[in-house]
């Protein structure tokens, strides 16, 4: 083949991994001898192989956005469902399935004669969001096909609820198992469907993360400081974070000092170590995890604000999108961009922490912006003096529809143990000229 | 949803002795909705598009003929960044012409590649933002970037001792290792630089003078000269009998400086007639 073809296999080998050099030049080859443009002969090559080598998932690394899947799981359960699809009544089918790595929910658009403890192959699937949380979806191009029953584990291994360190909890979670410290507790008066009720809301924490916790009966006897056993708590997924949710069926002991765990309250009541950022954007949310790096910009949308009086949005020049003319409220807020070299985040700062941040309050803002109350002379001033400087901030990720975000709770200017570091490298470096 | 490009904290010497530009692969394209950067591949296979840096400004010129275009050097240990801003970058074109030199500053920008039909391609930096900084802020960056260049020169020693066999296919399984985001850009360096284990060492030797010129080191000996520091360091720990050799060393190391140093020293001092061998393994200053 063409030399100057070379680097155009190249490329493809590395697209598709799993496709031989050789088969990919005869592709190309023959779609070249119909003297197909290059660019067009690659797309379709592309196309046909893609299709042809579905990435064999596990159930624990599915991603919502994923096309083109494989996957090998043992359906829990399925049920039978009518549902109005524009206008037409459809027949759907929707249940759980699993493999050794977790279980997720499904929706199958096409007629499936399966039953639960039925061992699967799912190929061509897709993943979609369906309340918050990843759900496989069987279309009509889907292909389903019976495994040998003894292929997967039996279903009732698969049924257990997995009994996992809080960190390991993901999507891929709808029930778990675990030991955790409650670390913070309140209680919250609401009302549900017409009903007073009283909800217990927290944080809880074992050695590996924390995570908030919500439950709907009152838990005797526990308070912050206790260690809990809880079994078959489910977990809702909230812009990528999930939350465990305790009710009266779920079973919660108080661990006693008797029992030797791989940590203590005082061992996980402590502020959460600094991550690098290019693990906190491996995980779509995380909860309570501090970060720093340097601030390499300030975006726009920074500085003094006005808020709408009626729903808090931010206005331009007085007028809020729904509510008309209003006398807009003043705010200080901080949109920054934190970069430490393995990620980039955009950090949001509230008004309590953009002034520690910046230095000036609200009220000497204002008076920066003299007589034209022009809120660009703000948002300069504050580019000038972060921009460049280090920063570290604790506080939650979230996954909104342009990425991730973290919400700052507290700020630092990150303490200089260059010494430490210095000794640390120069041990790396050792015997280096 | 276009991910932004990290910021790499990277040395002069590793920038400036890049050439090869990677430009985004079709597939990319297909996927990207029209978004696509294009990198600067260094020779330890580092895809840089933005980089942060913090430095020395030494000069800066106005080098447009219409129109202003201010050419800046920014100095790191290891050498100097090329920074051009022009009508493009108002803010920093105004910085830089107001800007008293030297001066620290901190640089966020993008990597331009120029390459002229003869010579080598000229690397320069489109600056987003530049502002100042101060020493606290340039001594930290250089350990940061020194710990980041360092981690990317291990991952590329790794794979060549996993390639040793087959350096000339880098699909060998092992390379599942190294995250697949770092081992891309390793191989498409050994293709483009052919880098090898003396590159890698040249870098580190870099690295290290990085470090060691910020005199963060023993900085309560300030610049005194190594035999002294010995010297001082074996009239301490003699007890009347010499020093055991292993045990200089120990001490030594705890207070960084390393073996070779040490080994110089010692050596240099026993010419100079300072100190002395009783036996062999014990040095004995000579007060």
């Amino acid at each position: 083949m063409d030399k100057k073809f070379a680097p155009h296999i190249e490329e493809l080998t590395k697209a598709l991994g799993n496709i031989s050099r050789s088969t990919i030049e005869d592709e190309l080859e023959l779609l070249l001898k119909y003297r197909v443009p290059i660019d067009e002969a690659k797309r379709s090559i592309l196309k046909k192989f893609q299709n042809d080598s579905p990435v064999l998932k596990k159930v624990n690394d599915l991603a919502i956005g994923d096309k083109g899947i494989a996957l090998e799981v043992r359906i829990l359960n399925i049920n039978e469902k009518n549902v109005n699809l524009r206008g037409n009544s459809v027949t759907i089918f929707s249940g759980a399935l699993a493999d050794e790595s977790g279980l997720c929910s499904f929706t199958s658009w096409k007629a499936l004669s399966l039953n639960p403890g039925d061992a699967v192959r799912v190929r061509n699937a897709s993943v979609r969001a369906w309340h918050n949380r990843a759900e496989v979806s069987i279309g009509d191009r889907s292909e389903v096909e019976l495994l040998e029953e003894t292929y997967l584990p039996d279903i009732s291994e698969l049924s257990v609820t997995p009994v996992k360190k809080l960190g390991e909890v993901g999507y891929s979670d709808m029930f778990i198992s675990s030991v955790a410290a409650v670390i913070e507790l309140y209680h919250r008066d609401v009302n549900v469907k017409g009903k007073d009720l009283t909800i217990i809301e927290g944080v809880m924490a074992d050695e590996t993360s924390r995570l908030p916790f919500v439950s709907w009966s009152l838990l005797d006897g526990v308070d912050i400081g206790t260690i809990v056993r809880f079994e078959d708590a489910s977990v809702s997924m909230y812009r990528g974070v999930p939350s465990i949710h305790l009710n009266e069926s779920t079973s919660v002991h108080i661990v006693g000092p008797e029992e030797h765990l791989s940590f203590t309250f005082a061992s996980v009541n402590l502020p959460p170590k600094p991550l690098p950022l290019g693990d906190v954007l491996q995980n779509e949310g995380m909860f309570d995890v501090s970060v720093e790096g340097n601030i390499v910009s300030v975006r726009p949308g920074s500085g003094v604000i006005a808020r709408c009086p009626e729903c808090n949005r931010v206005i331009m020049k007085n007028t809020c999108r729904s509510h008309g003319v209003v006398e807009g409220i003043r705010d200080m807020r901080i949109k920054l961009i934190l970069d430490d070299g393995t990620g980039s985040l955009l950090v949001m700062l509230n008004r309590e922490l953009s002034e520690i941040v910046y230095g000036k309050t609200l009220q000497e803002s204002e008076s920066l912006m003299g007589k034209e109350m022009s809120a660009n002379v703000v948002y300069d001033d504050m580019k000038s003096i972060l921009t460049g400087h280090y920063l570290g901030v604790r506080g939650n990720t979230s996954k909104v529809e342009y990425g991730v975000t973290f919400v700052a709770k507290s700020v630092w200017v990150p303490s200089e143990d260059l010494d430490m570091r210095v000794s640390v490298l120069l041990e790396r470096l050792e015997g280096v000229e | 949803m276009v991910e932004r490009e990290i910021a790499h904290r990277i040395f002069a010497k590793e920038l400036n002795d890049s050439s090869s530009t990677i430009h985004s692969t079709i597939e990319e394209a297909i996927n990207s909705e029209g978004h696509t950067p294009n990198y600067l591949l260094t020779p330890v296979g580092t895809m840089v598009n933005r980089v942060f840096i913090v430095g020395v400004i030494t000069e800066v010129d106005n080098v447009g003929t219409e129109t202003d275009t201010w050419k800046a050097r920014v100095v790191d240990p290891s050498g100097a960044f090329t920074v051009y801003a022009g009508q493009y970058q108002p803010q920093a074109a105004i910085f830089l012409s107001s800007v008293e030199t030297p001066a620290f500053v901190s640089v966020v920008g993008k990597v331009r590649v120029y390459k002229p039909d003869a010579g080598s391609p000229i690397i320069s930096l489109r600056p987003e933002e530049i502002h100042l900084a101060d020493e606290a802020m340039r001594n930290c960056w250089v350990i940061d970037t020194a710990e980041l260049t360092l981690d990317r020169i291990d991952a590329f020693s790794k794979m060549l001792s996993l390639c040793e066999n087959d350096p000339d296919s880098c699909n060998c399984p092992e390379n599942m290792v190294i995250p697949s985001n770092l081992s891309e850009g390793i191989c498409l360096a050994i293709d483009n630089y052919g880098t090898g284990a003396d590159y890698l060492n040249e870098l580190r030797s870099v690295v290290k003078r990085c470090i060691i010129s910020i005199d963060l080191v023993s900085s309560a000996d300030g610049d005194k000269d190594i035999d002294v520091v010995v010297m001082e360091l074996l009239e301490e720990l003699d007890d009347g009998k010499g020093v055991g050799y292993m045990d200089l060393l120990s001490v030594a190391n705890s207070r960084n400086i390393n073996e070779k140093a040490v080994d110089s020293a010692v050596r240099s001092l026993l010419a100079k007639g300072q100190c002395y061998e009783p036996k062999i393994g014990i040095i004995r200053p000579i007060s």
